[in-house]
């Protein structure tokens, strides 16, 4: 009869013991978020670790191929700047061809005057002119009137020098930019 | 009598489990394989006693010879890069499926006899 109930007790607190176990089992189970970091098991973080180094062997491959692209297009505004460069330099010779600039350098200045013996006519102003651009002049100016492609020059009534509409008198003062050099070898 | 202990056991281990604070995920591998062998023991524990070959000092060794050295083992395990305890759950699941059986025969046998008893009786 002892014996009955020492087995009828250790078997209760053997089942006592493992139902209690089970269900402290059963909670940390339902209780453990499996996704959160702590609690991956090793092969699980391992996984997680690989997957993590292609990802970041792929973010270097296209930070690098990024790089790349910014070179390349730092490049083509370095051309663009050039290429605009060399734009203005050639509007700012059609400007200075055209007049529009005002223009610096060296040159000579022929003053022409009147005498009592001769005049000056129209026909002088534009053959020295014409020497002169054929000389190479860059700019050409008569009392400060700019001469451009279409300048022209007229005698008004014997007085004056009519230089695109605008009327000179004696003396006057024509100004050349251009190599000095050749306008001196060039016999006026 | 037995029976009401284990009912009794059942119920205040649901209770106290319930409220007992949880272990860390870590070890709750172990306490799973713990739990695995102590089941295996039990089962073995029920079939000897259907067979009346029962004996206390037995059943209580096992149960708790049998959770600690599954737990050493699965430790053993890990620390060996082997996945041991698929080896001890193998053998525990296989061994409580052998028991079930033979407590199944033996009860599926006590009740066809029972039967033919009857008929006996009738007839």
């Amino acid at each position: 009869m002892k014996g009955k109930i020492t087995i009828t007790i250790t078997i209760g607190l053997i089942c006592f013991i493992l139902t209690a176990v089970m269900f402290i089992q059963f909670k940390t189970i339902n209780q453990t978020d499996i996704t959160s970091l702590e609690n991956m098991r090793e092969d699980e973080l391992r996984a997680e670790i690989a997957k993590f180094k292609t990802k970041y062997e792929e973010t270097i491959v296209k930070y690098e191929e990024i790089v790349e692209k910014q070179e390349e297009y730092q490049n083509t505004i370095n051309t663009d700047t050039e290429a605009s460069e060399l734009l203005d330099q050639e509007l700012k010779q059609v400007k200075d061809l055209l007049g529009y600039n005002e223009v610096k350098g060296s040159g000579i200045i022929i003053t022409l005057t009147d005498t009592d013996k001769q005049k000056i006519v129209a026909e002088d102003v534009i053959l020295l002119l014409n020497e002169l651009k054929l000389a190479g002049a860059e700019a050409i100016s008569i009392n400060d009137q700019r001469i451009v492609y279409n300048s022209y020059a007229a005698d008004i009534d014997n007085k004056y020098i009519s230089v695109t509409g605008v009327r000179l008198v004696s003396p006057y003062i024509v100004k050349a930019i251009g190599n000095r050099n050749i306008f001196r070898k060039w016999s006026f | 009598m037995i029976a009401i202990a284990i009912l009794i056991g059942c119920i205040l281990g649901a209770l106290i489990g319930v409220h007992a604070p949880t272990i860390s995920y870590t070890y709750s591998g172990y306490l799973a394989i713990a739990i695995v062998a102590a089941l295996d023991s039990v089962f073995g524990g029920i079939t000897s006693v259907l067979k009346r070959n029962f004996d206390l000092k037995i059943f209580i060794s096992g149960f708790f010879g049998n959770a600690i050295l599954s737990i050493m083992l699965t430790w053993l395990g890990i620390k060996l890069n082997v996945d041991i305890y698929l080896a001890a759950i193998v053998v525990f699941v296989g061994r409580m499926f052998i028991n079930l059986a033979i407590i199944r025969r033996y009860y599926i046998e006590k009740w066809s006899k029972k039967d033919e008893a009857k008929k006996e009786t009738l007839g």
